[in-house]
């Protein structure tokens, strides 16, 4: 649905800070009923990986990412009214979804936990840099059926550990589904020492799971 | 006029000491000699002796200073990792000074313009629509109390009449059952029944109402558990025998517990009246109590029809029913489940069912053995988190 030539020119215009031209894009794309998955991956996370490999090879500032960042954050809100009037099959299944602490990249799990509450999870998202006693609380009260942790800087690899270990310890039985750039790196051979966690890499993957589970 | 040697010196002064530009004096090998105030403020640090591409969020790849020297009217985008942990971009030009390389650094201002801009321009909007958010929140509590507050009305000015219907109506049943045909007798049983099932629901509605009002106070207390499934079970042993469903019943080695006694047993009742009208007469239904010192664990299984994977997220909502009958055709109001969940998340606990289509269904709740310790003291349990 979304052609190279019209993901050319939103890439165009979120690099020139655009914002209404990119709103117009987005926009028109949810008229046409764009299935929201496809949305993420070949328009909002393709684009932001473009911005990043750009960043990284000094073609643009920090600003012009910072700013292509926030604007694909107040992009997401455009698909909110959808996600959540749609009428979908509730599986009365809980996830809880956070980045590990000191993790700042929050887009993708965020569209992690849109893409779960679409297969009519209830699917909450904490956000970035997720204290871990903040986490645990919320886990405690909201007894959720899955825990999600999402990961971007490899670096902060032991912050993952360290939320996986706590989240054993005190919910012995509670799955946790890991995902992230930062394994890109690797990381997931340490995972097999844990059980019931497991790395999903993809927005495909993460529906398949929650549908099996 | 002021001489030039004079503008340069102090040019350069303000350069070294208050302007936001970067100012680095490099060697060859790309090692920093000299820094300006400003190069030292953004970096956090003794920068003096370290080497140009250190500063830098380094990436693969690697500064060539000296062909970026060869042409000192071209500019290149640079991140150096600031003292906040965030890198910042600036448009570095070098020129080649005898064997040293000068260094300089600028922010783009326009740049930097519109992006402030932009993020003024999302902030107002987020704002404005968390402000409508709330405002819309708002309105929906209120219309929500206010369906509570009818549905708790309704419910309560219906009891009575009800309640008069089904006294005269069994008095009818008694007193008239050699005066009236046999048809004329069924309508009355008929009505009769009808009006036991209206009272039920009328009963459910206000439980119902209450909990959505949040008027559902627990009364927690010491209560002993065996005493309390034995009583929980006595409507389900009449219930049972009636339908000739053999009630299998095992709570070995219960002891204290604190909760709400009279809502424990209400779950318990209406989860195994449930399992007792999804069976078949002759089946058994089987119900487990157990406690240890952390938790209560209840089951009740039956071996009726089962429910479909699809419905099961359903059946905790109100006015769920499953597809599949009851077996001698029983009424339910659909908010006994509904019920029994609020009731046990008010505990603290959790509720759940397995079942497999075909082969039955397995009820199970778990609650806390000695109350819910942070809903009273309204504290955060971090005791019981481990970190
Ligand atoms: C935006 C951005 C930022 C923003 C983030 C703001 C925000 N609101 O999220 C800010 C400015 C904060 C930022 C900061 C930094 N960033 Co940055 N950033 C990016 C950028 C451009 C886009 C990130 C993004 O949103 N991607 C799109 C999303 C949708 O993709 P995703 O995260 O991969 O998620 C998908 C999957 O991974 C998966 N998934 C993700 N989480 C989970 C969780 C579960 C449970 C599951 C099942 C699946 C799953 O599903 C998602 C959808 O498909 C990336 C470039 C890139 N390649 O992504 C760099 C990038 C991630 N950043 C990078 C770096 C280096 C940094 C900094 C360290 C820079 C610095 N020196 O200060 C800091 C780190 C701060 C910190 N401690 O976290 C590097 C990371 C390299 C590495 N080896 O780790 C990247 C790759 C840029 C680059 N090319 O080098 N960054």
């Amino acid at each position: 649905m979304i052609s190279s030539q019209l993901y050319q020119e939103y890439l165009n215009c979120l690099l020139e800070g655009k914002r209404l031209d990119c709103t117009r894009i987005v926009q028109d794309l949810l008229d046409r009923d764009i299935p929201i998955k496809a949305l993420y991956n070949d328009l909002f996370e393709k684009s932001l990986y473009r911005v990043g490999q750009l960043w990284e090879f000094n073609r643009i500032s920090v600003a012009k990412e910072h700013l292509a960042t926030a604007i694909t954050e107040g992009l997401l809100n455009l698909v909110y009214p959808r996600l959540f009037e749609l009428e979908h099959q509730h599986k009365g299944k809980r996830i809880v979804i956070s980045c590990a602490a000191n993790e700042f990249h929050q887009i993708g799990g965020k569209m992690v936990a849109d893409i779960c509450e679409l297969n009519g999870w209830d699917a909450e998202f904490l956000g970035a840099n997720m204290p871990l006693d903040h986490m645990l609380l919320h886990i405690q009260e909201t007894k959720p059926d899955l825990v999600g942790l999402s990961l971007t800087v490899y670096f902060n690899m032991s912050s993952l550990k360290k939320g996986i270990e706590v989240i054993r310890s005190n919910f012995t039985h509670l799955d946790i589904f890991v995902g992230g750039q930062a394994f890109l790196w690797g990381g997931t051979e340490m995972l097999k020492h844990y059980s019931g966690v497991e790395y999903i890499p993809t927005l495909n993957d993460i529906e398949k799971s929650i549908k099996e589970s | 006029m002021i001489p030039d040697e004079i503008l340069h010196r102090e040019g350069f002064c303000y350069l070294n000491t208050r302007a936001s530009h970067l100012l680095f004096v490099l060697r060859k090998d790309g090692r920093i000699v000299q820094a300006n105030d400003s190069a030292t403020r953004v970096t956090g640090d003794n920068i003096i002796g370290k080497n140009f591409c250190e500063v830098l969020v380094d990436f693969t790849w690697k500064a060539d200073l000296h062909s970026f020297a060869l042409d000192s009217s071209e500019e290149y985008i640079m991140s150096i990792g600031t003292v906040s942990g965030l890198p910042q971009s600036y448009y570095f030009t070098f020129q080649q000074v005898a064997e040293d390389i000068i260094a300089f650094g600028r922010l783009d201002v326009e740049e930097l313009e519109s992006m402030r801009k932009e993020i003024l321009v999302l902030n107002q909007e987020l704002n404005n629509a968390t402000r409508e958010l709330h405002k819309k929140n708002a309105t929906l509590k209120r219309l929500n109390a206010e369906k509570n507050r009818f549905l708790g009305m309704a419910a309560h000015d219906l009891r009575k009449p009800i309640g008069l219907l089904m006294t005269y109506s069994g008095f009818l049943v008694e007193e008239t059952a050699d005066v009236l045909n046999s048809e004329h007798l069924g309508f009355l049983e008929t009505i009769h029944a009808s009006c036991g099932n209206m009272a039920q629901l009328v009963d459910d509605l206000l439980d119902v109402s209450a909990i959505e009002a949040g008027v559902f106070p627990l009364r927690l207390e010491h209560v002993n558990l065996a005493a309390l499934f034995s009583a929980s079970l006595e409507p389900n042993r009449v219930q049972a025998c009636q339908k000739g469903v053999q009630l299998d019943v095992d709570c070995r080695g219960l002891s204290g517990a604190i909760l709400d006694a009279a809502k424990i047993e209400q779950v318990i009742g209406n989860l195994v009246a449930n399992a007792i009208e999804y069976s078949v007469p002759g089946a058994v239904v089987a119900v487990r109590l157990t406690c240890d010192d952390r938790f209560i664990r209840f089951f009740v299984q039956d071996h009726g029809s089962g429910i479909l994977p699809e419905e099961v997220g359903q059946l905790f909502k109100p006015f769920q029913k499953a597809s599949t009958v009851k077996t001698a055709g029983e009424r339910s109001t659909g908010l006994g489940l509904l019920i029994s969940r609020k009731i046990i998340d008010a505990h603290s606990g959790k509720i759940w069912v397995d079942s497999q289509p075909g082969q039955g269904s397995t009820f199970h709740f778990e609650i806390p053995a000695q109350g819910d310790n942070h809903r009273d003291t309204d504290e955060y349990p971090f005791d019981r988190l481990s970190i």
